[in-house]
């Protein structure tokens, strides 16, 4: 696994877009590279936010999954919701990197805030 | 970490160049159900590379798992890596170079269905026959077969050669157990509870698809893993949820072995140790004429003496291979480089080495003879022999001796002991050769301040390097306040600011020291303690008795200017059961003319 953790940041950030829609409250998840099988279920979303981008809170949002085009559709109620992903999305792909690399380097200190999937 | 300018004698540019790539467009993954001579069905994972023509035929290699074959991978992680990318080896290389590869969960575990009484148990070992046999009928297949793996896969290697089916070529078994009571379960009969306890844990969850196991044992996995793969063909789960039911009869081995303290203990399931043990089939072994590229590492566990043992008692085609990396090779462990960040060889380089051996061994007579290569450790270079012990190797005794002291020269004093009130907070920590088993760096740090809480022993600075190869075996003279206890000897070198860096351990439940005249089941080293019932001698309090025991194996040079220290403990709390399970005995230790206690070093002397 080592060896592609240092690619793995861009093959990260090249495989997924997103595009952020104000007016409609709306964040589109756009993944590049064909995904064999289904792209994800809804609560896998809300997932991978609270492990890999340090979401704490409940957002509510809809998550619609169009597995033929590869997108995530997600729906907010308010615009500081939105913004709130909005700024996870940001830095969820260096995020994602940097905690695999201290988990693998032995440094556990951000584990404990992870919470248990 | 070897040195990378170690070249000379490095087995990894031994094994030859790396050759052109096959095959250039990466691979393809699919899964089935192979199903065993009793229905039971073995999930499997194949690797082929991309562009294999029909008429195109491929050796394959087989791994055979009981951490997940494949795992279902978390979002993002599986939009853009592959099923597989968390086992080892990586596909992409031995599919580059012209193999197929079939990742195997064994019976009982994973997407696989059946249960497992024991781990290697003699099902588990007869499926990889019909995993063969499903392999060479398959239209890519030229009828060959490789298998290696690491620690467990590794050891299933080695059992899945006793098959003796004539389509397999070679078996690697890395960093594997030959004898599993004193390499894993007791080494020198002390209860390694911590790691069956782990182990058994992991295998539980494992075998439940609980991946929350991995949060605190390999985070990064966990962060990576779902769950294992399922079968492509099984679209309603119907056949996984099916084998996880099957998995709950499992049993593991810290339920089995915790209230053990024998070799001949019987398990709860009418089996013994040994039935989970290499060594009752040398001979089977020896027949299959099976070559063998057996590699480990000085700091691991008791698997560094598998590599001795094999060596010196198996007659099959053999490369034998001792570095100074962790558990699986994923980190650096020479203790005297604390820097080093990476293992040389690189995973990329080692595995093509593997390779290389396997192309070897499947062109007929290309692997004969045995060579055991080496890394001395301080002196950074590769060594090669075709004996064990290596040319040259001879004892050198070290006494314990007054004010501390270890000496060259015979005790004098008619009367004298130390006496070491068993200090219980004792620990070498949880990254040590023991805790790597996990898969953990190695990392025992200076000692310095550990030693303060051991009974210690340190020589005068050397006046000449001194290298020691082989192991080194103790001899103590000593009394207890109580009828059992245990002894942690380790074998440290002193810079000249004090430094104290570890070497190696040994460690013998005091109630196992008889010294056996019977013939050891398998050739050793060291003395044979049979750690059989009937052989138990508890201590008389405060009657004198000897303890002689081996070290796990080592080869390190100490620079001209450092001292050898023996440092002992009665316990190591973060690894060993507690011995005895209350009280705390003082220990006295003889250090006089009549009852001299000493080490023996295996000193390699410099050709001159």
């Amino acid at each position: 696994m080592e060896e592609i953790i240092p690619s793995l940041r861009n093959m990260l950030k090249q495989a997924i877009e997103y595009k952020v829609d104000e007016n409609n409250l709306k964040i589109t998840l756009i993944v590049k590279k064909e995904v064999k099988g289904p792209l994800a279920e809804p609560d896998e979303v809300i997932t991978m936010f609270q492990m890999l981008g340090g979401l704490k809170e409940e957002i509510p949002m809809e998550i619609n999954i169009d597995n033929k085009a590869q997108k995530i559709n997600i729906k907010f109620q308010t615009k500081e919701d939105l913004n709130k992903i909005r700024a996870i999305i940001n830095t969820i792909w260096d995020n994602t990197v940097d905690l695999l690399e201290e988990f693998i380097a032995g440094d556990l200190t951000r584990l404990k805030d992870i919470p248990d999937y | 970490m070897t040195d990378p300018n170690a070249i000379e004698n490095n087995p990894f540019q031994e094994l030859g160049e790396i050759p052109e790539k096959k095959y250039h467009d990466g691979y393809k993954i699919s899964s089935t159900y192979i199903p065993m001579r009793d229905r039971i069905k073995i999930a499997t994972t194949i690797c082929l590379p991309k562009g294999l023509s029909s008429s195109e035929k491929l050796p394959t290699l087989l791994v055979q798992t009981r951490y997940w074959r494949a795992m279902e991978l978390r979002i993002p992680f599986r939009w853009i890596l592959d099923d597989v990318i968390s086992s080892t080896p990586n596909p992409e290389i031995y599919t580059s170079r012209g193999y197929a590869i079939v990742y195997t969960d064994v019976r009982g575990t994973g997407a696989s269905e059946g249960t497992r009484p024991h781990p290697w148990y003699i099902d588990e070992i007869k499926d990889g026959a019909d995993v063969v046999d499903w392999i060479i009928s398959q239209p890519w297949s030229d009828g060959n077969v490789v298998s290696n793996g690491i620690s467990y896969p590794g050891i299933c290697s080695e059992f899945f050669a006793l098959n003796n089916h004539p389509a397999v070529k070679a078996i690697m078994p890395g960093h594997a157990m030959w004898d599993a009571y004193i390499d894993l379960a007791f080494p020198g009969g002390c209860y390694d509870w911590k790691f069956m306890e782990i182990w058994s844990f992991l295998g539980k969850n494992l075998d439940k698809n609980n991946p929350k196991v991995f949060k605190q044992l390999l985070p990064a996995v966990w962060l990576i893993a779902k769950g294992v793969k399922p079968v492509d063909s099984d679209k309603d789960l119907k056949i996984l949820i099916g084998a996880l039911n099957q998995h709950k009869s499992n049993r593991y081995v810290y339920e089995m072995t915790l209230d053990k303290n024998y070799r001949d203990d019987p398990l709860p399931d009418g089996t013994k140790i040994i039935d989970t043990c290499i060594y009752p089939h040398k001979e089977e072994l020896e027949k299959t004429r099976v070559p063998i590229l057996a590699w480990c590492s000085w700091l691991d566990s008791g698997y560094v003496d598998v590599i001795i043992h094999r060596f010196a008692n198996l007659d099959n085609p053999q490369i034998a291979i001792l570095g100074d990396w962790n558990h699986g090779a994923g980190y650096p462990a020479n203790q005297f480089f604390p820097e080093r960040v990476k293992v040389t060889p690189s995973p990329r380089e080692r595995i093509n080495a593997w390779i290389n051996f396997f192309d070897k061994s499947m062109k007929g007579n290309s692997i004969q003879g045995k060579t055991l290569y080496y890394y001395t450790m301080v002196e950074e270079k590769w060594k090669k022999t075709i004996i064990w012990p290596p040319k040259g190797q001879t004892m050198q005794r070290w006494y314990l001796s007054e004010n501390n002291s270890l000496s060259r020269t015979l005790p004098r004093i008619e009367s004298g002991a130390d006496s070491y009130k068993i200090n219980f907070r004792a620990t070498t920590g949880r990254n040590n050769r023991w805790w790597t088993l996990l898969g953990l760096p190695i990392i025992y740090e200076n000692r310095i301040k550990m030693d303060e809480k051991l009974l210690t022993y340190t020589s005068a600075p050397l006046e000449e390097d001194l290298e020691i190869t082989g192991h080194c075996i103790v001899s103590i003279y000593f009394s207890s306040t109580h009828e059992d206890n245990a002894v942690y000897v380790y074998l440290e070198d002193i810079d000249e600011k004090g430094n104290v860096t570890y070497i190696t351990d040994g460690q013998l439940r005091v109630i196992h020291r008889k010294i056996s005249t019977d013939k050891p089941p398998y050739k050793i080293f060291i003395p044979y303690h049979t750690y059989n019932e009937e052989d138990a001698q508890p201590l008389t309090p405060g009657e004198i008795a000897e303890l002689k025991f081996g070290l796990h194996a080592t080869s390190v040079v100490i620079r001209k200017n450092h001292r050898i220290r023996i440092a002992i403990a009665g316990h190591d709390k973060d690894t060993f059961y507690r011995y005895p399970s209350k009280g705390t005995p003082t220990i006295k230790i003889e250090i006089n003319e009549k009852f001299a206690s000493y080490i023996d070093l295996p000193i390699i002397k410099k050709e001159i």
